[in-house]
């Protein structure tokens, strides 16, 4: 693992919310976080609490409403749902104003105000909207700037045959970095690895698919990466030509990884990867990630409902509830010191492999309208430890202190 | 501790195109009375298709090799289907691992929730009121024979007084009853104030209109003589002030008069629902017999009264000649067990000879099933499950046996006809590319031991019975008889309408954990997330009040919190209903709270078995510590121990310990032989050749012994505390 500061993944404020008729669903809630380079970052939650959304929003399969995230210094999605409506709103207070305002001056001012809010929600909106379709592009380009400083001189220099040999291997380069696109580099294992393959491909042709798309022409070094993917994640060659109803549930999983490594990811969301498996299976999948992250210096986004995993996997963990983010800790920390009920009483609720402390466990209950009184002081994000993050409000804050101490 | 379900030397296969699957391969294990029992493996262990063996639903390609599975004095694996239908989902539940497959999605829940406690509840009402007319016709009988063999009058008074027994259950059934809803309307209504009551505080109640409805609705059904009776008026005129106010209250989101008048309704149900509860079944007999209106007092003393009257006039005297009956009764059954014994061991040189005729055999059948027969004591309320399944257990092995004999001859002559064809290819000069199979012959020898092992076991049974006769305590089985018949009445009286499978269904999906009940009521399944599938599903299983809950891996698609919360609830089920539980999972912890028993499978048998403590503490067979050392917990660093390989091919199971392959502590006699069930201890075996006296002293693995450590120090630290 690498001990370095360099952010990788910089979530800022994502909301991600649905709309079901009139009915406004937000999965995601103004959730903000960050994942640095070589780390595992465990996000915790009861199913439906938005965890899984959180990963797709990252990934761009879904348009988000607000907010944004950066990839590498890149925004790669920005919240425009969320200017629109800052718009709409200004038009909508103006319109009121209006309506009631006496003098001429009056409506003037009012009419600028309300202008100059449309006008620079307008220009976020664009850049926005700008950021979130050439991420690709601003990324390539600087891929391809980058081989330009790297081949140029080179075949200034050569003559003959090396310079010919110089020039198709630059143009091959050139031809995937144009290619290259700064989302592939985030990679998704999903939680079924039945549903997740598709049956009537082989699994050459699934774990091929990526590269194909990539803009890898050459048949052979395809299979050989293949190969080398399939040797990686601890299946056989033999394996690429069998379909993937042939694979047992844990060799299943395996493909998944392998498909989403052979495209040499910087950070990998791994939704629910064990979730389906048996235990001795699970293991396996686990010691593989574990050692793919070692060998490679994998990010990843740990999303999962068995707490004993996540807390042997991952280096911080995130605990969400009803699309907010309650608590953020280290996993060390966030086990010794639980600081919001609901972390409490969710790892209050973890089945340990011990008779006689499962018999006498008890389960602590949240009820967030019992725990908290949020009706005049509302909860914020706050940091009470360096690294421990909490939501709570002021109260609870000089509280949550005092435990600490 | 009762015995409520038997598995012996179940054996089962599935008919594939490739060969025959054995999938399970002779498994013991009892269930006792308010027990979990666990069952732990991987999948494809044989763990579900044990437990589908056991609700008669394996698939058509099963072929149940052997065995017995015996539960209420049947043997499941033998009788017909229409008499599964009175056990499958009545008696024997289960809730399967995939929710989505196991609902109708076009029928919507709340019917899917009903349907069985509607269809359910009417085959109940008839089987009690069969079983209550004939236990009270039986133990009639058995009262004349004890004392009043010859004396006419007094059998006509012993018929009198069953008939007058009859009558008055009834009443007194009919009374408890309804105080029973009105009583658990005022628990429900007092609930349901607190929960809203707490919401009005906090400002953030939804729903209101329709849940004050409920309360008034409940408020109004909990007036009854003994519940709300002084103050009934004072609480029919809150209501319909709370009625008036709600909508004005709602406007103006103010609740405080809503809270005031909640809170005295409140009160006044509390205060009458902690009045005790009148004995309605002397009030029952009073009212049919005496002719009389009751006579004005309290409670208690109304109860003492009352009593008298009903011991005086009645109970004594039946009591008595109860207790005759069943003194009768079991007296007889000891005669006929003894010479039961004598003729089974009479019988048992006809069943050992190296032939059996088959003639001899089906008449010393039909004779000692008419002697068993006999031993079946009427009015035992827990049956003896080894005599009813005496008859036709020996009956099937018979027939099987006699029409083993011509097969075999068929199928030897067509293996010979085989062989000798690959003889003459293989003299010929050719190899064939084929293989002869082995003649299918059934082997007659193994039929003939499991019969005389039938008549071993019951014997052994009809003895031990024997020697515990000077133990047993007439007067309370009396009581258990008088209990039996009247618990067969209230099955009678108790009718499951329409809206009360509603109104029972809602509570379950509330038990369960899911909100808003009434609205998800009429939902269709895929407007349910997973979990919320999951838990629809347990309600299903829980609405027809079943004996025995057979979970396959229930929460392994849940997340913590609401896997905590389901366990918790069976747990709670379990308790309050004496629930006997198998529980089928691969997920350790869940293991550790739910079991109290625990059996590890490997391919087809049971590897390790005994109390949760014993196997988790000191487990013995190297499957079982590698299923531990592969899971992590909250303080596990170091590298997990995953378990190399996959599980055994079962068409060719191998020859000797099935898991030897994938065994790191494997030694030679591991792939040689099968190692027998070693006893550890009364209650824990293991079949693993290292407890063998001569095998190397082995340590499980480090990271199983270090977090049995780490727990013990935990434990150690936390009662100091």
């Amino acid at each position: 693992m690498q001990n370095n500061n360099e952010v990788l993944l910089k979530v800022e404020n994502l909301c991600q919310y649905f709309r079901s008729g009139t009915f406004v669903n937000k999965a995601v809630d103004n959730v903000s976080f960050e994942i640095k380079k070589g780390e595992v970052f465990g996000l915790v939650g009861e199913s439906g609490c938005g965890k899984t959304t959180t990963g797709r929003s990252i990934i761009k399969l879904y348009n988000i409403t607000g907010g944004n995230v950066y990839f590498k210094g890149i925004r790669i999605a920005a919240g425009i749902q969320s200017y629109k409506d800052a718009i709409e709103k200004a038009k909508a207070d103006a319109k009121e104003k209006l309506a009631s305002a006496k003098s001429d001056a009056e409506k003037k001012r009012i009419n600028d105000e309300c202008n100059a809010i449309v006008a620079e929600n307008k220009a976020k909106l664009k850049e926005a909207d700008y950021d979130q379709k050439h991420c690709d592009r601003a990324y390539s380009d600087r891929l391809v700037s980058n081989l330009k400083e790297k081949f140029l001189p080179l075949i200034e220099k050569a003559s003959g045959d090396e310079k010919a040999k110089l020039t198709a291997e630059y143009k091959e380069a050139l031809h995937k970095a144009k290619r290259t696109k700064l989302v592939t580099q985030i990679q998704m294992i999903f939680q079924d690895p039945i549903a997740s393959l598709d049956p009537r491909m082989t699994v050459r042709e699934i774990i091929a698919e990526g590269l194909i798309i990539q803009g890898e022409r050459n048949k052979e070094i395809i299979d050989q990466k293949v190969f080398e993917m399939l040797e990686l994640v601890g299946l056989v060659r033999e394996h690429a030509s069998r379909y993937p109803h042939e694979f047992s549930g844990g060799q299943r999983q395996r493909i998944g990884v392998a498909r989403a490594i052979i495209m040499n990811p910087d950070l990998i969301i791994a939704d629910e990867p064990v979730s389906a498996l048996d235990v001795s299976i699970q293991a396996q999948v686990i010691n593989l990630l574990n050692d793919l992250r070692e060998k490679f210096g994998l990010t990843i986004l740990f999303i999962a409902h068995d707490l004993s995993v996540v807390k042997y996997f991952s280096d911080r963990i995130g605990v969400m509830y009803y699309g907010k983010m309650v608590e953020l800790a280290s996993s060390d920390e966030l086990f010794l010191n639980p600081l919001h009920p609901y972390t409490r009483s969710l790892l209050s609720a973890i089945p340990l492999p011990d008779p006689i402390y499962e018999k006498q466990r008890q389960r602590i209950v949240y009820n967030p309208l019992a725990a908290h009184d949020y009706s005049i002081d509302k909860p914020t994000f706050r940091e009470v430890k360096p690294g421990h993050f909490v939501q709570c409000n002021e109260a609870e804050y000089q509280e949550y202190m005092k435990i600490l101490k | 501790m009762e015995t409520k379900l038997q598995v012996r030397d179940l054996a089962i296969s599935f008919r594939t195109t490739n060969g025959k699957v054995q999938a399970v391969r002779g498994i013991n294990f009892d269930l006792a009375k308010g027990e979990t029992l666990s069952i732990v493996g991987e999948s494809g262990s044989g763990k579900s298709v044990t437990s589908k063996a056991i609700l008669g639903i394996l698939a058509g390609n099963s072929i149940v090799e052997g065995g017995e599975i015996i539960y209420d004095g049947k043997d499941l694996l033998k009788i017909s289907e229409e008499d599964f239908h009175k056990i499958r989902g009545d008696k024997i539940a289960m809730i399967f691992q995939d929710p989505m497959s196991s609902l109708n999605p076009i029928v919507k829940i709340g019917r899917q929730l009903t349907e069985a406690m509607i269809l359910k509840g009417k085959a109940r009402q008839r089987e009690s009121k069969l079983t209550f007319n004939i236990y009270l016709k039986t133990i009639n009988q058995k009262m004349i024979d004890a004392s009043a063999a010859n004396d006419k009058t007094k059998a006509d008074e012993i018929s009198a007084k069953c008939q007058n027994f009859n009558k008055f259950e009834y009443k007194h059934l009919e009374l408890e009853s309804a105080y029973n809803t009105a009583h658990e309307s005022a628990l429900e209504a007092i609930d349901m104030i607190d929960v809203i009551s707490f919401e009005m505080e906090k400002n953030a109640v939804k729903d209101v209109n329709y849940r004050i409805k409920q309360i008034v609705r409940l408020s109004k059904a909990s007036v009854h003589d003994y519940v709300v009776k002084k103050d009934s008026k004072e609480l029919l005129a809150i209501t319909a002030k709370l009625v008036k106010d709600t909508p004005k209250a709602r406007k103006l989101n103010d609740y405080s008069s809503l809270l005031t008048s909640l809170a005295r309704i409140a009160e006044i149900l509390r205060a009458a629902t902690a009045a005790p509860m009148p004995n309605f079944f002397a009030m029952g007999y009073y009212l049919t017999f005496a002719n009389q209106p009751l006579p004005e007092m309290p409670i208690a003393e109304l109860d003492v009264y009352l009593r008298k009257y009903l011991d005086d006039n009645f109970m004594l005297s039946f009591i008595e000649d109860a207790k005759k009956g069943v003194i009768y009764s079991a007296s007889t059954c000891y005669a006929a067990k003894e010479a039961a014994i004598a003729a089974l061991k009479e019988a048992k040189p006809i069943f050992a000879k190296a032939e059996l005729d088959s003639k001899e055999c089906y008449a010393a059948h039909k004779a000692l099933s008419e002697k068993v027969k006999a031993c079946i004591d009427p009015l035992e309320i827990i049956k003896d499950s080894l005599s009813y399944t005496f008859e036709p257990g020996v009956k099937s092995e018979l027939d099987k046996y006699f029409k083993a004999i011509e097969k075999n001859k068929v199928e030897v002559k067509k293996h010979d006809k085989i062989q000798a064809k690959y003889d003459r290819l293989a003299a010929s000069g050719k190899t064939p590319d084929w293989k002869v199979p082995a003649a299918a012959v059934t082997d007659l020898e193994l039929v003939k031991k499991n019969i005389n092992r039938q008549i071993d076991r019951l014997i052994e049974h009809y003895e031990a019975s024997l020697a515990a006769k000077s133990n047993r305590d007439y007067d309370k089985e009396t009581v258990a008889a008088i209990d039996h018949l009247k618990s067969n009445a209230s099955g009678v009286v108790n009718k499951v309408t329409k809206q009360v499978a509603k109104a029972k269904a809602i509570k379950l999906m509330e038990e369960v954990g899911i909100a808003e009940p009434r609205k998800r009521y009429n939902q269709y399944p895929f407007e349910f997330s997973g979990g919320m599938r999951q838990r629809i599903v347990i309600a299903i299983a829980l609405a027809a009040n079943p004996d025995i809950l057979i979970c396959d891996e229930p929460t392994t698609a849940l997340d913590v919190t609401i896997q905590s919360q389901i366990l918790e609830l069976i747990n709670k089920l379990k308790r309050e209903r004496q629930l006997s539980v198998i529980f089928i999972t691969h997920d350790l912890g869940v293991v550790a709270n739910m079991a109290d028993r625990i059996a590890v499978m490997y391919a087809g048998k049971i590897v390790e078995y005994g109390s949760a403590e014993e196997v988790f503490y000191e487990a013995a067979h190297p499957y079982t510590w590698a299923l531990l050392s592969s899971m992590p917990d909250l303080d596990t660093n170091e590298k997990l121990e995953a378990i190399p390989g996959t599980p055994p091919n079962m068409i060719y199971p191998p020859v000797g310990d099935a898991f030897a392959a994938r065994n790191k502590y494997a030694m030679k006699i591991d792939f040689e032989r099968q190692p027998p069930m070693f006893k550890i201890t009364d209650t824990h075996y293991a079949a693993t050749w290292l407890l063998h006296p001569d095998a190397p002293k082995v340590d499980p693995p480090k990271i199983v012994t270090d977090r049995i450590a780490r727990m013990k120090e935990k434990r150690g630290a936390s009662h100091a505390e």
